[in-house]
């Protein structure tokens, strides 16, 4: 019986420099059949090992139509993802996955997509916006607002302003610019772009990912422009010990955030007794 | 595990004097490891028993549930060396005996638990190798409330073997073709109908001596509009966050995956443990953010989930009122208690 528990060994083929905390690694699996097999929904995880310390969940933040190699854009603040930085090219990694649900790719033909990331939470929907590139016929106009700390701490920084086409608009903010850094956007936290975005409530869906609490005001301020809670879909981080619903740890309710998420329309949140983002 | 109705066996129904159950143990353990209930100081406990002369059918419950033969409270997942992980299976053929049926029920909805949409091979290879031998409940045991939960105090499917104590002997019934196959190592004595008339008797005495306290529909609808009352903030000051209550828990089944490196700092295991959502850290991921750091909200999951959730995750309710909780709870925390409270009686 194949253990659905046990990794397969990757190698790290890439190593890009995102900020001082947070690293983009390109890798494959080391078995090419495998690696040619292993397909992904944009919001889908994977289990990255590191024997002898641990294993955690890291969202895919690659363009899912690229089947040569995968991506994860790591933040380094925990034992597994300490170790990580620890690793360059060459350096096996132990991956198990896709899990979770992803995005509602389907949802957005024919609509408006608004793109709503804080801090490491563009990683997750970094797979949306590849998509929304390579298939400009499937949705209508998007616009992507993104904010983050500080200039220091914008992930795909050379990439951002390059997802600006005619159907796809950028805003970015930082909550401080600390003393002699260069900045030519927003200032203010993430919400503080609603006031000049274009996206209006009819006809858009909503995805958003970043901090609870970030996430928590980017629903409150959309809903008190007239966005509907079954139009924005949130991606959840929960504590999670083997993304396949056994370990129990990352339940919402009846939910499994490994399982049924880790995207959610805010709807079904607003259903559970125990609040979420509110 | 294919299990028919009673109904279906009156023919294999046998009988088995007293005297003579420890046989059957001994009799079984030529073939299966078996475990059963066997006394531990002033309590009892499930472990393997050496010999049938330490049964004791006579017990109220064990400590720990029946669960820790199927997922181990601490066992090795695989180990890994070098650039190979190799899978640990300790899995062998084993007789769960004289479980009651509040903890029968228990397995069935783990069964569920460690299979939907994924599932667990190590639970998954214990399980095809277990054969339950159930013991109806003739008496009711301070705590118990499985009457209420729809779990006992008689069972009607989900074993192989079934007992019933009459007295001075036991019924046994058949309830599966791997049930059958445990008897064909056993010589017993057919039962005749009037003793199967006696365990029905036997069996509505038992059943009459429950207080029928709440609906099992009546505790959804409460927590339901629940969440938020201010009951659970004095509970949270009483509940002591210890997790004895998800350990003995028969349907918890929570837990957490470490790696342990040996000094080469090259072989190691990957291992899991029993986790308890009572517990603070249960919830805590990376940068030290926890998402129920409250007591207040843990307690609520433990309750909920039982009560609530897990009823929409496979159909029935998560608690079969073995009373463990209760018993084992230093606040004196009871579920029916908490329920009533949240009602406002």
């Amino acid at each position: 019986m194949a253990n659905p528990y046990q990794p397969a060994p990757v190698k790290i083929l890439a190593v890009q420099r995102e900020t001082y905390d947070t690293t983009t690694y390109t890798m494959a699996f080391t078995d090419p059949d495998r690696q040619a097999a292993y397909r992904f929904a944009p919001g889908q995880f994977n289990m990255l090992t590191v024997f002898g310390l641990g294993e955690a969940p890291i969202s895919i933040s690659s363009d899912a139509e690229d089947r040569a190699s995968f991506q994860h854009t790591i933040r380094h603040v925990g034992r597994v993802t300490n170790a990580i930085q620890r690793m360059g090219v060459g350096d096996t990694l132990w991956v198990r996955g896709p899990y979770g649900n992803g995005w509602p790719l389907a949802q957005m033909e024919g609509r408006n997509v608004l793109v709503v990331a804080g801090g490491i939470g563009l990683a997750p929907l970094r797979p949306v916006i590849y998509y929304l590139l390579n298939h400009p016929e499937k949705f209508n106009r998007a616009e992507i607002l993104y904010g983050a700390r500080t200039p220091a701490d914008m992930l795909f920084s050379n990439q951002l302003l390059q997802w600006q086409t005619e159907k796809v608009k950028v805003r970015l903010t930082v909550d401080q610019v600390p003393n002699g850094d260069a900045w030519a956007h927003r200032v203010g936290v993430v919400t503080t772009l609603f006031q000049e975005m274009d996206s209006q409530p009819a006809n858009t869906l909503v995805v958003t990912c970043g901090p609870e609490i970030m996430m928590r005001f980017v629903v409150k301020g959309l809903m008190e422009r007239g966005f509907e809670a079954s139009q924005i879909y949130v991606s959840l981080e929960r504590r999670m010990n083997c993304g396949i619903s056994k370990c129990g740890k990352c339940q919402l309710g009846p939910k499994y955030v490994c399982r049924d998420g880790p995207v959610f329309a805010f709807a079904e949140l607003t259903l559970l007794p125990e609040p979420v983002l509110v | 595990m294919a299990v028919a109705k009673v109904s279906e066996r009156w023919a294999a129904m046998s009988l088995v004097p007293k005297e003579e159950v420890g046989l059957l143990v001994d009799g079984l353990a030529r073939h299966y490891q078996v475990i059963g209930p066997k006394q531990k100081g002033k309590a009892f406990v499930l472990e393997k028993l050496a010999s049938g002369q330490e049964l004791r059918l006579d017990y109220q419950t064990s400590i720990l549930p029946p669960r820790k033969a199927l997922i181990r409270p601490r066992e090795t997942m695989f180990s890994f060396h070098d650039n190979q992980v190799e899978t640990v299976q300790d899995a062998g053929p084993q007789v769960l005996f004289g479980l009651h049926p509040c903890d029968v029920h228990a397995l069935t909805l783990l069964d569920q638990v460690f299979s939907l949409e994924y599932e667990d091979p190590y639970y998954a290879a214990r399980r095809q190798q277990t054969y339950v031998v159930a013991l109806n409940c003739t008496t009711v045991g301070e705590n118990c409330f499985c009457y209420l939960m729809g779990t006992g105090p008689t069972l009607r499917d989900g074993y192989d073997l079934l007992l019933t104590d009459l007295g001075n002997e036991y019924l046994v019934e058949v309830g599966s073709d791997a049930g059958e196959e445990l008897l064909r190592h056993l010589s017993l004595r057919p039962a005749p109908r009037v003793r199967v008339v006696e365990k029905e008797k036997r069996l509505d005495q038992v059943r009459r001596q429950f207080r029928q306290q709440m609906e099992v529909t009546e505790m959804r609808e409460v927590l339901a509009g629940s969440y938020n009352h201010p009951a659970w903030r004095e509970l949270a000051k009483d509940c002591l966050g210890c997790g004895n209550c998800t350990m003995v828990c028969p349907t918890c089944f929570c837990f957490q995956v470490k790696d342990q490196l040996e000094l080469d700092l090259n072989h190691g295991q990957r291992v899991r443990e029993w986790d308890s959502c009572l517990l603070w850290d249960y919830s805590l991921v990376a940068l030290g953010h926890n998402f129920r750091p409250q007591l207040e909200t843990r307690l609520k999951q433990r309750l909920y989930h039982k009560l609530y959730y897990y009823e929409d995750q496979i159909g029935t309710p998560g608690c079969v009122g073995c009373g463990r909780c209760v018993t084992n709870c230093p606040a004196g925390i009871h579920p029916l208690e908490v329920v009533a409270r949240l009602k406002g009686e």
